[in-house]
């Protein structure tokens, strides 16, 4: 039984970008508050048609706009709610019912007669979401519901007609615009084949030449059903001439293949025995919500972020070059952990700008910025987030004008800055600045807590100091970066997390040292001082630099941290020193240092520009380190704020604590530099007082 | 040896030619012209293809495809962006995933297939990277055909935009 029943392909709606680009557009600047629903139209195709498609685009909000070519005119509504609450609780049945109703007026009256598209129906029930950029929507194709048609026969294609190259000849010449609802009067006893619109043919039909009748229309469904407005044509037809009820009905799916051949076009007969009055408006039901992905009854919703949100743009533009890196040469790149890493910078000048810069080129989204200066005269040259007028504007301070830089270049970012001071060991802190210091000390400590990786890029060896003990006691990732006049250093620090794990390899001819058994900064000063590469460049108190130095070395310490990261057992990784002194055994047990992802993964990066020579140190902890040795980090852990201030009281305290004898005050050996010596608009204001520096380079 | 690469006039009069063979041929091409400078003149079509991504069933998405000049190679490049039927784009995995599932990481297509922006439009759409176009076409395109129409059969396929033999038909009757 159900075998002889006519079954019709659903619509599927079709939505393109553009549709919700306009749809937004008019909302914000025309519609505002207002809800009244609006004449939309759509469009389909049944020229190559996939599926059974219902589309829309911007044009659909135009009441002029022609369809696109091969396409015809769908008649629609959009009802688009102010809020989620309206959509949801909108009477879905009552909305169906309505439209119905209006459809049907349209077929009593003569209007459908004069425009036949009125019967490709549809409604859209909408709610844009503007802020976030997501849309929900349900489409309706509203038809009455009438009794099946009972199908006479296997559909027919047309090809396999006896007067085929009469009727293919006849349907070419029909205007595209008539396309969509028109018949085919095709007698064939008298060879007479002729094309009659809707009106032309249905006005006062006359039963005789009705038995010759194609009821065509344009067929956007790619299957073997008839396309879903179908059954409106039907609907229509019956309502306009009651005396077709029961009698066989030839209808005739117009389908264009690629070489634009009506070939595969299809015929149904059908017939239709059951009366449906559909004139008593109020008893008629009809059916047409589409089903959404999942086929159940419900609305769908898009979340056009990704080509509607600028920030989102730009963020997936730039996850985009990391992903082509990915994709083409490191396909074990793991950028969500890279993504995912926050970073604190402690500086915020030619260092803590050139790192940040670096991070964001990587991916990293979260960084803050400690610094306590403003941004100077001298500064924009080579600090790359500032300009020339955040100097001229004299008040910009550092750390927050860095920030803003950042989320202007990648809005995407989470950049913060804080206006900070990082107290030093053998720096006084009076009883006037005791309180300030405290709320610095608690400020610093916090964003510590919430961040996964400490970068050094202060201007002075002392306000290293707390940034390392801070990032041992709570086992950060310590990246460490110092300048020369043409020399620099980076290097990680060691780590202070339990080892799990892989011991590392012995490789002849190399030293091997574990993660959590490498030098923090002030270890490694003190404990390799004969060093060929007279690492006293850096501890001799510097004013300048070669513009290229601090590049290098920001380059180095954010390549440093992502190899890190790679690494399965990050900052517990191994690294390996070569430890013959000559030359070509240097080269040839460096050659055997095992590999990461990235390469490999030293502890140190001492380079000099004068010979463009780099070598990769790695040396132990010392386990006197005045930052971060056991008695030091034992002390932090029980006294806390206490044994800070007991440090910047005297550096002497150190000493004693960790039992170094001759260790010098830390006070009088300034290793790194600070280009803003010549910043006269600033060393004027410095009102500090000899207890701090400005955190810089 | 044919060189491979196009000047601007070339690709404006062979893109004018192939959519003249479009136009008899019922294809949908259209030429978009911003304004008469180099390069703001395209091919331009859209197609319903069926994504290759399985798993789920296959699903319809819209194809926008673009054949633009590229100024620094010289030749013509292709260009496409697909949207769902809810409207939303792919991004590149998921354009990966529905033309390209079968090829290998480090096949030549993988390597081909970028995102950058529209030099037109300025706006990030998907490409094929032209920069083996030129050797590409040298090797296939004979003096008399159309570079267009040989460029769209060789690279088309790659992303599911499919010529039918009668553009081939149409340009040896011409
Ligand atoms: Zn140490």
């Amino acid at each position: 039984m159900t075998e002889n029943i006519l079954q019709f392909a659903a619509f599927e709606s079709f939505v393109c970008p553009t549709f919700w680009h306009k749809l937004a557009e008019l909302k914000i600047e025309h519609d505002r508050l207002s809800d009244a629903p609006k004449p939309i139209s759509g469009h389909y195709t049944n020229h190559k048609a996939a599926g059974c498609l219902l589309e829309v685009d911007y044009s659909a909000y135009n009441s002029s706009a022609q369809p696109p070519k091969f396409s015809h005119n769908a008649v629609g509504t959009i009802y688009n709610k102010n809020t989620i609450e309206e959509f949801k609780e909108l009477d879905k049945t009552s909305l169906l019912s309505a439209e119905g109703q209006a459809l049907l007026a349209d077929m009593t009256s003569a209007r459908v007669l004069d425009n036949p598209s009125l019967l490709a129906r549809f409604f859209v029930l909408s709610f844009a979401d503007l802020k976030c950029h997501s849309y929900y929507y349900w489409f309706g194709f509203p038809c009455p519901l009438t009794h099946p048609l009972q199908l006479q026969s296997e559909a027919v294609r047309v090809k396999d007609l006896q007067n085929f190259a009469a009727v293919a000849e006849a349907l070419r010449a029909v205007p595209s615009e008539a396309q969509n609802f028109f018949i085919l009067y095709a007698n064939e006893e008298l060879e007479s084949v002729e094309v009659r619109s809707l009106s032309a043919a249905l006005t006062n039909i006359d039963n005789t030449e009705a038995e010759h009748y194609y009821y065509c229309f344009a067929d956007p469904s790619e299957y073997e059903h008839p396309a879903w407005l179908m059954r409106n044509y039907v609907a229509f037809l019956l309502m306009q001439c009651p005396t077709l009820l029961g009698k066989t009905l030839k209808f005739l799916g117009l389908r264009y293949d690629q070489q634009m051949n009506v070939d595969n076009s299809l015929i149904w007969k059908v017939v239709q025995n059951d009366a449906c009055d559909l004139t008593r408006i109020e008893n008629v039901k009809f059916v047409g919500w589409e089903p959404n992905r999942n086929c159940k009854m419900g609305p769908r919703m898009v979340s056009m972020r990704d080509s509607m949100d600028p920030a989102k743009l730009a963020e997936n533009s730039v996850n985009l070059n990391l992903k082509l890196m990915k994709w083409r040469l490191l396909p074990e790149l793991n950028l969500e952990a890279i993504a995912q890493t926050k970073c604190l910078l402690f500086g915020a000048g030619t260092l803590g700008c050139a790192v940040a810069r670096n991070l964001l080129s990587w991916g990293f989204k979260h960084i803050t910025l400690l610094d306590s200066g403003k941004v100077g005269y001298s500064n924009p040259v080579r600090q790359n987030l500032y300009t020339h007028a955040d100097a001229v504007m004299g008040n910009k301070m550092k750390s927050t004008t860095a920030a803003e830089r950042l989320l202007e270049i990648n809005p995407s970012a989470v950049a913060k800055g804080y206006v900070v001071q990082i107290p030093m060991p053998g720096h006084t802190i009076g009883e006037a600045m005791l309180e300030q210091t405290t709320n610095d000390l608690t400020l610093i400590e916090e964003q510590v807590h919430a961040h996964d990786v400490l970068f050094l890029l202060t201007d002075s060896r002392e306000s290293r100091w707390l940034p390392t003990v801070l990032g041992a006691v709570h086992q950060k990732i310590v990246i460490n970066a110092a300048l020369g006049f043409d020399s620099y250093l980076v290097m990680r620090h060691g780590s202070t997390r339990e080892c799990v794990g892989d011991q590392g390899n012995e490789i002849e001819g190399l030293k091997c040292i574990m993660g959590q058994k490498l030098g923090c900064y002030f270890c490694n000063d003190v404990t390799a001082p004969g060093n060929s590469l007279k690492d006293r460049t850096l501890d001799q108190q510097c004013t300048v630099t070669r513009p290229g130095v601090s590049n290098i070395a920001a380059s180095y310490a954010v390549e440093l941290l992502v190899a890190l990261l790679q690494h399965p057992q990050r900052e517990l990784a191994p690294a390996y020193y070569a430890q013959s002194s000559h030359k070509r055994q240097q080269v040839e047990s460096t050659a055997a240092i095992p590999e990461g992802l990235l390469g490999i993964l030293p502890h140190s990066i001492r380079g000099l520009l004068y010979n463009y020579e780099n070598i990769l140190p790695a040396t132990e902890k010392f386990s006197q380190c005045i930052a971060c040795s056991q008695p030091i980090l034992a002390s932090f852990r029980s006294e806390g704020h206490a044994f800070l201030l007991k440090a910047f009281e005297t550096a002497r305290y150190l000493e004693e604590l960790t039992g170094i004898a001759d260790f010098k005050s830390l006070h009088c050996e300034i290793i790194d530099f600070d280009d803003d010596e010549f910043d006269m608009s600033e060393g004027d204001e410095n009102d500090s007082g000899p207890t701090t520096t400005n955190i810089d380079e | 040896m044919v060189d491979g690469t196009l000047s601007w006039t070339d690709f404006l009069s062979e893109a004018r030619e192939f959519l003249h063979l479009s136009e008899q041929l019922g294809d949908g091409w259209t030429l978009c012209e911003k304004d008469g400078n180099e390069p703001n003149t395209f091919l331009s079509c859209k197609r319903k293809v069926r994504s290759k991504d399985n798993g789920t069933l296959s699903t319809l998405i819209s194809v926008e495809y673009h054949v633009v000049f590229s100024v620094s190679y010289q030749v013509p490049m292709l260009f496409f962006q697909a949207h769902r039927s809810d409207g939303s784009l792919l991004d590149v995995d998921a354009t990966w995933r529905a033309f390209m599932p079968e090829a290998r990481e480090r096949s030549d297509l993988f390597q081909m297939l970028t995102q950058m922006d529209h030099p037109v439009l300025f706006r990030p759409f998907m490409a094929l990277h032209p920069c083996r176009t030129s050797d590409v076409l040298a090797q296939f395109g004979k003096k008399s055909e159309n570079r267009i129409l040989t460029f769209i059969s060789v690279y088309g396929p790659h992303v599911q935009l499919n010529l039918q033999n009668a553009y081939g038909n149409a340009i040896k009757c011409k």
